[in-house]
């Protein structure tokens, strides 16, 4: 059964087509990897997902609806930036969360945090770019929604924690639940995923399998990726 | 819903406008203290200081309490941030009613710590009695009394604050619907639709000039003003900045549901 589904879905700037009849069908259940160079559009797909954008043409139906209260209750949304008001404080950030998703588990925000060795009274501009993000990967991933998404997780962190954060993501999603990673790290993420979509100039070039694309094509996602979007 | 965003919108504002609050009555009631002390040269000199210093604080939280308001509207919704506001499950109207309120909340406060500041300041027997003379007439006018005038006069400027904030919004979201040169737009939108109210009002004024000969004369002779003229004004200004306010809301809160595209 379909959670997300795009018609059509087109969006320019000034113009300038940054999305391109996207037709898309996102099940329910799956890890998704939405790959893309640079400037593919992913970002702005998301975006729109998340209500963030207004689509210039086409729909998206999440759960039969279109992007509005119902859906912002079910999708967790990580952006590529960091988001949190930096007057605040870890247990601020917490509080917040809580008074306005009914689905967060605060307990589990605090046991993840503690993991971290990271006082909750510490105000958010006093900490490194790096562990804002991994607060709020903490936060997002400590609600039980129905649909994760997460952009660009992995994007100029050390290896040491691009593990930390696929190891969250992977042990805090709910049950039944999806989650579209996107990314350009593909090496790091091709072990996690379902299923891939291929973005390339604001179109869908390929959506398939993880492992039937792996074993059409005898080679890794990231070999896949390279061969793709040679220069 | 809408009372916890009001609340971290309220909190964002008085954080800084508080200082400015703090600062006001303090020098207040420091320019009170020195003006009681025996008068010299040099006590007379502090206390026209601290006055000093206490208007430009109350000045202040005024700037400040708008700076903060159209900052907060800005941050909040087209920057960082708007990608935890946007997308928390609550309507994009009851955003948009949030900052408004905030904004009536935190003006009113503005206005009564000054009120108070001014009293601290200036407060004696005689001044009292001098302003009442001064407003008697005034008050007289508009068959009311003194006390009634004063709050008519908060109340008037409590809608051109709001007036003016509301404008920034509508500008803000305007502006923001573009691409490139956003807060260019923003500014430029603002002071166009600024000054296009402030031309209908005086279109108003003229329409009306032609049905009321004394209106008329108010802005085509230098005769002595009339009493009756300037009320009918007056409460004719309450009236339209009211449907102003009442406009610029309800196309404020349509232009911001159309949606956001956010940087």
């Amino acid at each position: 059964m379909e959670l997300l589904e795009c018609k059509h879905l087109c969006k320019e700037f000034d113009s300038k087509k940054i999305l391109k009849d996207i037709n898309l069908i996102i099940p329910k259940g799956k890890i998704i990897g939405l790959l893309g160079k640079n400037g593919a559009g992913k970002s702005t797909f998301i975006k729109l997902i998340n209500d963030l954008l207004i689509p210039t043409s086409g729909e998206i139906l999440i759960n039969g609806k279109k992007p509005g209260i119902d859906s912002k209750e079910i999708i967790a949304y990580l952006p590529e930036r960091t988001y949190l008001d930096k007057e605040m404080t870890i247990k601020q950030s917490i509080i917040y969360f809580e008074e306005f998703y009914s689905n967060f588990n605060s307990e589990k925000a605090k046991k993840l945090l503690k993991d971290l060795n990271l006082d909750i009274n510490t105000k958010i501009s006093k900490m490194s770019k790096g562990m804002q993000e991994k607060l709020q990967l903490i936060l997002v991933m400590s609600r039980t929604a129905e649909l994760y998404i997460l952009d660009e997780p992995l994007g100029g962190v050390d290896p040491a924690t691009r593990d930390y954060i696929l190891d969250t993501i992977l042990s805090n999603f709910s049950d039944g639940a999806s989650v579209i990673i996107s990314t350009h790290l593909i090496s790091d993420i091709e072990r996690i995923l379902d299923e891939v979509i291929f973005m390339n100039n604001g179109e869908i070039a390929l959506t398939s399998s993880a492992d039937e694309l792996r074993n059409s094509e005898k080679s890794s996602i990231d070999d896949i990726f390279r061969r793709y979007f040679k220069c | 819903m809408l009372g916890k965003l009001l609340k971290y919108d309220l909190k964002w504002v008085y954080k800084v406008v508080t200082v400015f609050y703090i600062l006001a009555v303090f020098f207040s009631l420091l320019g009170r203290f020195f003006n009681n002390i025996e008068n010299s040269v040099v006590f007379s000199a502090i206390t026209q200081f601290t006055f000093g210093f206490a208007i430009a604080m109350m000045a202040s939280s005024l700037i400040n309490c708008l700076m903060r308001l159209w900052a907060r509207f800005i941050k909040n919704l087209y920057k960082d941030e708007s990608y935890l506001t946007h997308t928390i499950p609550v309507e994009k109207k009851t955003i948009f009613l949030s900052k408004v309120l905030a904004a009536a909340i935190s003006v009113f406060t503005t206005a009564v710590v000054i009120i108070v500041c001014l009293f601290i300041c200036y407060y004696s027997k005689e001044n009292l009695q001098a302003l009442k003379g001064m407003l008697e007439i005034a008050a007289t006018t508009y068959d009311t009394t003194v006390v009634n005038l004063l709050l008519l006069m908060a109340f008037v400027f409590f809608l051109e604050v709001m007036f003016m904030i509301l404008i920034g919004y509508v500008g803000i979201i305007l502006g923001h619907k573009s691409n490139k040169n956003k807060m260019t737009k923003t500014i430029l939108i603002g002071f166009a639709l600024y000054m296009l109210t402030q031309f209908v009002t005086l279109g108003v004024v003229f329409i009306f000039g032609l049905f009321n000969q004394s209106v008329m004369n108010l802005v085509n002779t230098t005769d002595i003003v009339n009493m009756e003229a300037i009320k009918l004004v007056m409460t004719g200004g309450i009236g339209l900045y009211t449907i102003y306010i009442a406009f610029y809301y309800w196309l404020g809160k349509k232009a911001f549901q159309k949606g956001v595209n956010v940087e």
